[in-house]
């Protein structure tokens, strides 16, 4: 099956993730940055779902470790953000995520199909 | 400026949003709205004093990060007043200052009564 990675410190977002993602991925989940860049070194995802506000090392400098990685780099990275400001997106893809997905989820279909989409294109 | 933010988060749109846990139900049924409910009635009041501590310290950063999550997960369970004064506390934040975020605080202790409020009804209400 298709594994997914989640880096999210909030409990209850990972909660929800869970259940709109488990039945048709497996999820690995970490709640900070170094355990997320140990472990997918590990598990070697085939998609990551990146918050960006995270306590120490936040979503941006994640993704920048993942692209200067040889093995990581390939990996589509979907930034997951409480931001929501305009030009975020923009921001976003220029900084190097492939996606870009606002919280609260209210329509799972765009998660879904965003996540689609990128496996679609590995 | 205290005024201005704090009017920022408490403009008259709904304080809460009955449609957000409707579609907690959809995405995971009543097993999911309640785990939801659970851990956010367990961590709202901690992630308040966490911003509140930020305040106490004198660091922005922290007191962002605290009011940002508290935000997300207000947004998410539909409890819009709280979400929109984390808002407009994480906006003063971000820009480096802490001005007004004490007021914010005293008012998102407030709201959050008035949600754990509504949503122990919500729980007694849909309890199977």
């Amino acid at each position: 099956m298709t594994t997914i990675a989640v880096v999210e410190d909030n409990a209850d977002n990972r909660l929800l993730l869970q259940a709109l993602l488990a039945d048709r991925y497996d999820l690995v989940e970490f709640d900070n940055g170094v355990d997320a860049l140990m472990g997918l070194s590990t598990s070697l995802p085939d998609l990551v779902l990146l918050d960006i506000s995270l306590p120490g090392m936040d979503g941006n400098e994640i993704l920048s470790r993942i692209r200067a990685d040889d093995r990581l780099r390939p990996l589509p990275v979907i930034a997951l953000t409480a931001h929501a400001m305009s030009g975020d997106r923009e921001k976003y893809l220029s900084a190097g995520f492939n996606d870009y997905i606002t919280k609260p989820i209210v329509d799972e279909t765009i998660l879904i199909d965003a996540i689609e989409r990128w496996l679609a294109k590995r | 400026m205290t005024s201005t933010a704090s009017n920022a988060g408490t403009t008259e749109l709904p304080a809460t949003d009955p449609d957000a846990l409707a579609r907690l139900e959809r995405f995971g049924g009543r097993k999911l709205l309640h785990e939801m409910i659970a851990l956010y009635l367990e961590n709202a009041p901690g992630r308040l004093a966490a911003a509140a501590a930020g305040v106490a310290a004198g660091d922005p950063s922290a007191t962002e990060n605290a009011l940002h999550s508290l935000k997300s997960s207000s947004a998410q369970l539909g409890a819009l007043k709280l979400s929109r004064l984390c808002e407009a506390g994480e906006a003063i934040a971000r820009g480096g200052s802490l001005t007004g975020i004490a007021e914010l605080l005293d008012d998102g202790r407030h709201e959050l009564r008035v949600v754990e409020a509504w949503l122990a009804g919500v729980r007694a209400e849909r309890a199977t």
